[in-house]
Order: structure tokens, then sequence, then C-alpha cells
């Protein structure tokens, strides 16, 4: 317990993370230790080569777009609070949580987590999966299986699928509901994170 | 006085109708009872000649041969000679019993619903017995355990182990195991040991009941048999998780069971266990487990390698599949490891690169079989259970008997609910309270418990029937009492369903996604978590693996393409099944997509179509392109030969045909969204997923159709691939075609011409419905699921 002190008191507002994302003190310690792990050159911040590191990162077909999340716009580096609020989406829900209205959404509530992995779709930012958003995608995780042409077809089907308002594009709203048998809880959610 | 006769006249037809099939039902038990009297009275000791059963003359067997004089005897024009042939002509009448059994049992609309099949198989195996009994024969000892665990059991384990929903069996490893393990031990020992202490108990004259035995009855009753759990719970659809808990946890509690139960056996002569004893037991059970699993494996690995170089003899595919299986199971009870156990493994291990092997014949074959070989066993097994009930030399002990039913419930909740609260702290999901009580409630006991208890030395336990009837009672108990009640229970507490619809293209490349998003996440957070390793064991599984082990280019193929393929042809084959149309889903938002729709039924509105009108010259060059493009065919073997049953490439070539069709109609679609997608571009004819989602499986209705169409000649095999110049000309025409192409109008007609065109004959649209419609069993989402998840 200890040394769990000595690194609380490192890091700057524990107090407010801990409110602010539900992490317990010392996911909050094991994160910062992970951090540090990754943060090479002790700048207290992490560049996206400090990301670019971890080698199984490298080979995941979204990889790069998950570090991009991490960053947000305009800026090039990630210090700890921001680490740790993105890594809060993914915490189990709490299922015992009151509905208060007038508290905002918790951040790794149901919504919040949709809400994330739309983002990473959305990589311009309009609020809609655009048909070459999706295209992209598709690219990524098939990588140089298919052809181009199976591609396009598979990128039309799903958005006529689950597009319901036939502007061409997957709104939030859209994809929510798609998606909405699919246990996000579960499928969205690392288990130590509790 | 006219509305009353109609209705007078249906509900007299109704109750006729039951009337004759309750009266179907006591005729056909009362035939069969008979006749296996005169079976079990013609066994090889007792002289055949000397039949008494009015069976005979049922049959209307004639000729009796009489007592021989043996100076000169007339030539025998006609003899009886049932010993010759009864052993397997009792088999068949079991088999024929149960078969018709089951049949009867739906022919009764009502009764299916309140009674789960279990009950009533039992109930009938209770009447035969009686009836056997009845007429004074003894009743064979059919629950015999060789009998049971070689031939009955190994079909349901078998159909049980190739259809495991992976997926959610290893998401829920742990649970499951922990049920299996822990819950089995708990069972056992509090079971047996309270069973001691009520014997000790002065005044219920159990006294010389030992603790082992005791320990040996309550290993033998705690394990929740998975029969029976199969046999209640699909009638019930309970959501995936539930099932896939209790259903995992049955199949799983094998190896313990096998343990303690060789355990007190061996030891109940000694009278003590020592800890060495226990040490020994638990190295015994990783033993049994581990290596049920290893053999399971191995021997799947081979039928997976097997399965590579099938490709010339389609026909005895869906053999190695059995037999490996088959042999794997006998192999590890050989050595006294968990047959069920191998079984599993074997079956999950070998499934996606068999399938992704064998022809889709096969597999069709392969799956039929299974179901039906289960079926037939299940029924089986309930109506032995009932024979053996009114058989068995019982020796009842009020006392014993209710102890050992109220113990079983008791230790089955607190187990559940004990171990839930632990298995909560480490769930995602938790369980909650409905889910503890349908899993404590779902632990049926069954037919295994039987064998096991059959299986007993009588010198060394000399209270085996009290054993025996206590086990029956506490079956007959879980059966009918919570088998009967579990379904109202599940209505009244509001349990959730299992989900109907089938996955759609949307979720599979979302979940996908998020796959990679939760394998990615955990790799920044250092951790090594689920997603983790099952990243890596897919990379393993496809660099490595999936070489080896599947026949030609197929296992490039990305699972997500494989999915998406299968959904297509669903589509393409309901269009054509409709008859040629389609409902766009743009035009109406309430019915998204075709996905929802279950692939028999047809779209709705189909009457509504907005379709191009196409200008008659158009029409004629659709018609001559793809006359020219059409496939030669094989004149119809009139004797045909099992070597030749099904060449592949016919297969291919016909398949290639329908997907022309189906692209044009569905280029047809598209014209009309006026949009410049090109449609499905088709992977390569060897693909596996273009033979799995082809439901062309009748080549006998194909051929009938060419038989009525002499005079016209074969047609052009075109060996190019689908994507030959001319048809991509042809889309592409048409894609350009299309934005000048406005205007509804009903093409009904036209449409109706192309196709016959395209079958260059009259009536052919319902031989082509035909031809393509696939009897397959509704509701299998086995189809859909991932090879790999």
């Amino acid at each position: 317990m200890g040394s769990t002190n000595s690194t609380l008191s490192k890091i700057p507002n524990v107090e407010e993370l801990v409110q602010e994302t539900g992490f317990t003190p010392a996911h909050i310690v094991r994160l910062y230790d992970r951090f540090e792990a990754l943060d090479k050159e002790k700048t207290g911040h992490l560049r996206p080569q400090d990301f670019g590191a971890i080698n199984r990162l490298a080979i995941n077909p979204i990889g790069d777009r998950i570090i991009g999340a991490f960053f947000s716009p305009g800026q090039e580096t990630v210090d700890f609070h921001s680490f740790v609020r993105i890594l809060a989406h993914f915490r189990p829900a709490d299922k015992k949580r009151p509905k208060d209205p007038s508290m905002p959404e918790p951040v790794n509530s149901r919504t919040s987590k949709l809400k994330f992995a739309f983002q990473l779709y959305d990589q311009d930012k309009d609020g809609k999966i655009s048909r070459a958003e999706l295209l992209q995608v598709l690219r990524s995780m098939l990588e140089m299986q298919v052809t181009e042409e199976q591609l396009e077809s598979i990128a039309d089907r799903t958005i006529q699928e689950a597009d319901l308002d036939t502007d061409d594009a997957i709104s939030f709203e859209e994809f929510r509901k798609s998606l909405e048998k699919v246990n996000i809880d579960h499928k969205m959610s690392i288990r130590f994170l509790r | 006085m006219e509305p009353r006769i109609p209705s007078h006249r249906s509900s007299y037809g109704l109750e006729s109708f039951l009337e004759r099939g309750l009266l179907l039902l006591v005729m056909l038990i009362f035939l069969e009872g008979t006749v296996l009297t005169l079976g079990a009275a013609s066994s090889p000791d007792i002289s055949a000649q000397d039949n008494t059963g009015g069976g005979d003359d049922q049959r209307g067997i004639e000729g009796r041969h009489g007592h021989a004089n043996y100076t000169k005897k007339a030539f025998p024009v006609l003899s009886l000679d049932y010993r010759h042939i009864h052993v397997p002509f009792e088999i068949s009448l079991w088999v024929l019993l149960a078969s018709l059994m089951k049949l009867g049992f739906h022919l009764i609309p009502r009764l299916s619903s309140i009674v789960p099949e279990s009950c009533l198989l039992i109930v009938v195996g209770l009447l035969v017995g009686g009836l056997i009994k009845l007429a004074g024969e003894e009743v064979p000892p059919v629950l015999d355990s060789n009998l049971f665990f070689l031939c009955l059991l190994p079909p349901i384990i078998l159909d049980a182990g190739y259809f495991l929903p992976i997926r959610p069996f290893m998401e829920n490893i742990g649970t499951i195991l922990m049920f299996a393990v822990v819950g089995t031990l708990w069972n056992a020992f509090f079971v047996g040991g309270l069973l001691y202490a009520v014997c000790q108990i002065e005044g219920t004259y159990l006294s010389q009941v030992e603790l082992l035995p005791c320990l040996l009855f309550g290993s033998i009753i705690s394990a929740v048999d998975p029969v029976a759990v199969l046999a209640v719970f699909e009638e019930i659809h309970i959501n995936e998780l539930l099932h896939i808990l209790v259903f995992g946890e049955s199949l799983l509690n094998d190896a313990v069971t096998v343990v303690l139960y060789h355990l007190f056996e061996e030891y109940s002569d000694a009278g003590e266990v020592t800890p060495m004893d226990v040490v020994l037991g638990v190295i015994c059970f990783l033993i049994v487990s581990l290596g049920g699993i290893a053999v399971g494996t191995i021997y799947g690995i081979l039928a997976a390698f097997t399965s590579r170089f099938t490709s010339h003899t389609r026909v005895i595919e869906p053999l190695f599949v059995f037999v490996y299986s088959y042999m794997a199971y006998l192999s590890a009870e050989m050595f006294h490891l968990s047959g069920i156990m191998a079984l599993i493994a074997c079956g999950a291990v070998m499934r996606p690169y068999v399938e992704a092997n064998i022809s889709h014949k096969s597999h069709t074959t392969v799956k039929y079989f299974l179901k039906m070989w289960s079926s037939v066993s299940e029924t089986l097994i309930f109506i032995f259970l009932g024979v053996a009930t009114v058989a068995g030399p019982h020796a009842w002990n009020w006392t014993f008997v209710s102890v050992t039913v109220i113990l079983c419930l008791v230790s089955r909740v607190i187990g559940v609910v004990g171990l839930t609260f632990i298995i909560n702290k480490f769930r995602i999901v938790k369980l909650t309270t409905k889910d503890q009580f349908i899993v404590a409630y779902g632990g049926l006991r069954g037919a295994i418990a039987f064998s096991l208890g059959y299986l007993l030395d009588k010198d060394l336990f000399p209270m085996r029937t009290m054993f025996l009837t206590a086990i029956i009672t506490e079956i007959f108990f879980t059966v009918f009492v919570q088998g009967m009640t579990i379904k109202p229970l599940v209505d009244l507490l509001a349990v959730k369903k299992k989900q109907e619809a089938k996955r759609s293209i949307n979720e599979e490349i979302h979940t996908q996604f998020l796959d990679h998003l939760l394998t990615g996440i955990e790799d920044i957070c250092g951790h090594y978590g689920h997603h983790h390793w099952k990243d890596k064991l897919n990379r393993f599984n496809k660099k490595y693996i999936k070489k080896c082990l599947i026949a030609g280019e197929r296992y490039k193929e990305p699972q997500l393409i494989a999915f998406y393929h299968k959904m297509e042809f669903k589509q393409a084959i309901e269009l054509v099944e409709s008859g040629g149309g389609v409902k766009l889903p743009s035009a109406m938002p309430s019915q998204v997509s075709m996905q929802n729709i279950q692939p028999k039924k047809l779209p709705p509105a189909v009457a509504e179509r907005a379709l191009p009108q196409f200008t008659k010259g158009r029409e004629e060059e659709i018609r001559k392109i793809l006359r020219s493009n059409l496939q030669k065919t094989r004149q119809r073997l009139r004797s045909y030969n099992r070597h030749t049953l099904v060449a592949d490439p016919f297969e291919d070539g016909w398949n290639d045909f329908i997907l022309k069709k189906q692209r044009m109609i569905e280029l047809e679609k598209k014209v009309r969204l006026m949009s410049n997608y090109l449609t499905v571009p088709a992977a390569p004819p060897d693909s596996p997923t273009m033979c799995r989602a082809r439901l062309a499986s009748d080549p006998n209705a194909f051929y009938n159709i060419k038989a009525s169409s002499d005079g016209v000649p074969t047609i052009q095999v075109d060996l190019a691939s689908p994507q030959s110049p001319d048809s991509v000309n042809m889309l592409n025409e048409f894609s350009k075609r299309g934005a000048t192409d406005q205007g509804l109008g009903q093409r009904e007609g036209a449409d109706r011409d192309e196709d016959q065109g395209l079958m260059m004959k009259p009536s052919s649209n319902p031989g082509l419905m035909r031809c393509l419609s696939d009897p397959g069993p509704s509701n299998e989402d086995e189809e859909d699921e991932p090879f790999l998840p």
C-alpha cells in the first residue's frame, strides 16, 4: 500500500479523476504505471510514436484509428488524464447506478461506449458514417483478401440495411439501432478495469 | 342453421382426428407390445416352433409349419423361422416404436405443448413394459449399460458437440467449469454425506448402508444429465446464455462423475479412503478430462485432414465425420477417460475445417444424420427408462427415496446460489436471481445415472436395488415435475427467450470491429485478456492450421466475406422463390431488409413490385445473352451409378447458372434505384461459401425438368468465370442505361417470360423453385455461425 500511496501522490488531481471516471485509486495507479512504461522518454506525455512502439498494435487492422482516438483534434500529446478518460469508456457498466437525469451520462454507459466506437468510424467527425468511411474501415479490416468490388458491395449492403432515413450514410442513431441486439456492455468491457 | 353445420362439422372433424390420433397410439402400443412379447418369448432357449401369440394373426403370417414327421415331409413352401432374425428384428421394432411415438405425439396438437416429449415417452415405455409383463414374459434388460453407453449415448453427444455454439461456450467457460466441477463435487458429497447420516438414524432399517456406498450413490445421482437437459430445454427456447450454462455443465461434469464413480467403487471394498487416494483422485480427474479432450482433438484433426482429400469421393465424406468421432469416443472409453469430453472435443475441433472442405450435400447429410440419430436415440432412451422401471427388481424404502429427492433439490439450490455468488465477482455480465433459479431448476437427472447404477456389482453392493429404485424415482421426479413445470415458470418469470432473428451484416461488421478495438485497447493497457488470446489463436489458426487442413485455396477466405456471400445468396434465392420481384427496402422503412425475414417466408407484399420497364428489344437482348451463357447439361442417366452420384464440376456449373440468374434479377432492382453499383461479384467457383449457400440440392428435380424437354438441344457449358466479359459488359450496359430508364410498370409478365426463357421450357417456374428450395429444418442458426469466432 505504501508504494500505491506514493504513486498516488505523484498524480495530480486524483480525486477528480476518480470522480469522473469511476476507477478506483488502485486502478489509477496501475494505469499510471502503464503510462510511465509507455512514456519512454519520461516527458509526462505520450506521443503517437510511443503508441506505435506497442508491437501488437501495429498489426491490428484499426490500430492507427485507436491511437488517433486518444489524441484530441489538434493536440499532439496525450497526458495522463486524457489517457485515463479514454480508457474509462471500457469499464464495465455499473448495473446499480440510479438513473439521475440531471447528472451527465457516465462515461462507461452503453451510449457512451457506442459513441466512442462511432467516432472511430467517423473520422471526419460530421456525425455520420459515410460510404467512403465505411469502405475505409472494411478495407483495413479485410486487408488484401478481397477485391474492390466485393468491398463496395458489402459497403452498399451495410448502408442499405442500416440506413433508415435514406441519406446514404449511417448516423449515430442508426448505428445504435443496428447494434441493439448485441450486448455492448459485454463486448466493450475489459474485465480488469473494474 | 347454416352457420351451425359447418362449425359442427369442423369440430366433429377435429374430434375424430384427435380420437384417431389417440386410437392410433393405443393400437400401436398394443401392437408393439404383443409383437415384442412374441419376440421375447422366442429367444434362443425357447423353441421357436411353439409360439403362442395373437400377434401372428394380426400380422397375417400364414403357413405355420406344422410339426414335422421325419420320415417324409412335404417340401416346405412357406415356413416361419423367427429365431433366425429375432435380434435385428427386435431392434428394428424398438426403433420403429420410438419413431412412431414421436410422430404420434406431434399429431395430437395440444399434448406436446403441455407435456414435454420426454415425459410422454417414459409413459409409453411404462405401458410397453407393462404389456410385456402382463403377457407373462420377462422384460428384456433393455437399458443394459453396454447398449446404453456404446450405442445410445454417442449420437446424442456427437450431435451436441458438433453443433456446439463455440463462442458463447468459450465466453462462459469459467462459469461452466465451476458449475460442472465444483457444483457436482458439492452435490455428491452433500447428498452422500447427509444420506449416510440419515441412514444412521435409528428406526430406518438402513444402518447397514455404509459411508462409501452412500458417497457412491451421491456421485451417481448428482450429475446433471445432458440427454434430459437437451430434451427439455429444446422445447422452452430459453436465451442462449442460460442454455449454454446448463447444457455445458451437463456435458463437462462427465469427467467428475467418472472419477468419483471409479474412486468410490474401487474403494468401497476396502472400506476407507485415505488422503493418498484423494490426491490420486485429483490427478485422475485431470488425466481423465484433459486426456479425453486430447483424444478427441487428435481424432478431430485426423478427420479434418482426411476431409481435405475427399474432393473426388464426395459420397463417403459424411462417413468420416461419424466414424472418426465414434472412434474417439471408444478410444477414450478404452482408457477410462471421459468419452463425452472426447466426443465434444472431436466434433468442435473438426467442424470448421471439415465444413470448409466437404461439399454442400455432404454437409446436409451430416447434419441430417446427426439430428436423426440423436433424435431416435433420445426417444429410445426415454422409452427404455420406462420399460426398465417396470422390469427392474425394486426395493422401495420410503425414507431413503424421499430423503434422496429432497436432498438433491436442496443441494442443487444451495450449490447454484453459493457458486453464483462467487462467480459473479468475476463476471462482466452478472447472473441474476432469475438466471440462478433456472439454472438450479434445470438440473435434471436422466438415464446416465440409471445406467451407472445398473453397472454396480450386485455382490459388492447389496443395496443396489434400493439405489436403483431411488435413482428411478429421482429421474421421474425431475423429468416429470421439473420438466413439465419449467415451461410455465419460464413464462411466469419472464425469462428472456432466444433471439430468433439472424445476424445482420451490420452486426457482423461492427462486432468484428469491436473485437479489433478491444484487442487494441487491451494491448495499450498491457493487459493479456480474453481478446488478446482470442486474437492470437485466430492468427495462429489462419497462419498455420488452416493451411494444413483446408483443401485448395479456400483457407484464405475471410470470415466476413463468407458471411456476406451466404446472406446474398439467401436473399437471391428468396427473390427467385417469390417469383422474380423484390420488395425494395428503401421504399418501406419499416421492413428494413431481407435479413429480418426468415428464409422460408415470402417477403411481404410480393404483389407490389416496382420494376423497370424494358423494351421488347432489350428483353430479346437479355435472353440472347443469357442463353448463350448457359451450361451444357448431362443427359439424364437412366441407371445411375453410385460412383457418379454427384460430380462436383457439374454442381458448380449449375450454380453458376443460378447465380447469373440471381444477378440479373438483382440488377433490375438496382437499375430501378438508379445507382451505379455492380452486383455481387462472385467468388471463385469452388469457394466454400458458394457451395454452402447453394440451395440447389435436388438434382433429380432438375433432371425431371430436363426429361420433359426432349426436343430442346443441350445447352452449352460456359466454362468462363462468372466475371466473363459478356456478363460484365451486360451489367455495365444496364447501369449506364439505368440512368435513362425510369418508369414503373408491371413487369411480371415479362419477368415470367424471362424465367421461362432461361429455362427454355414452359411450366418450369415451379420446377425451378422446387429445385432450389432446400427442405431444411427451420431455425437453423448454426448456418450463420462464423467458422471461428
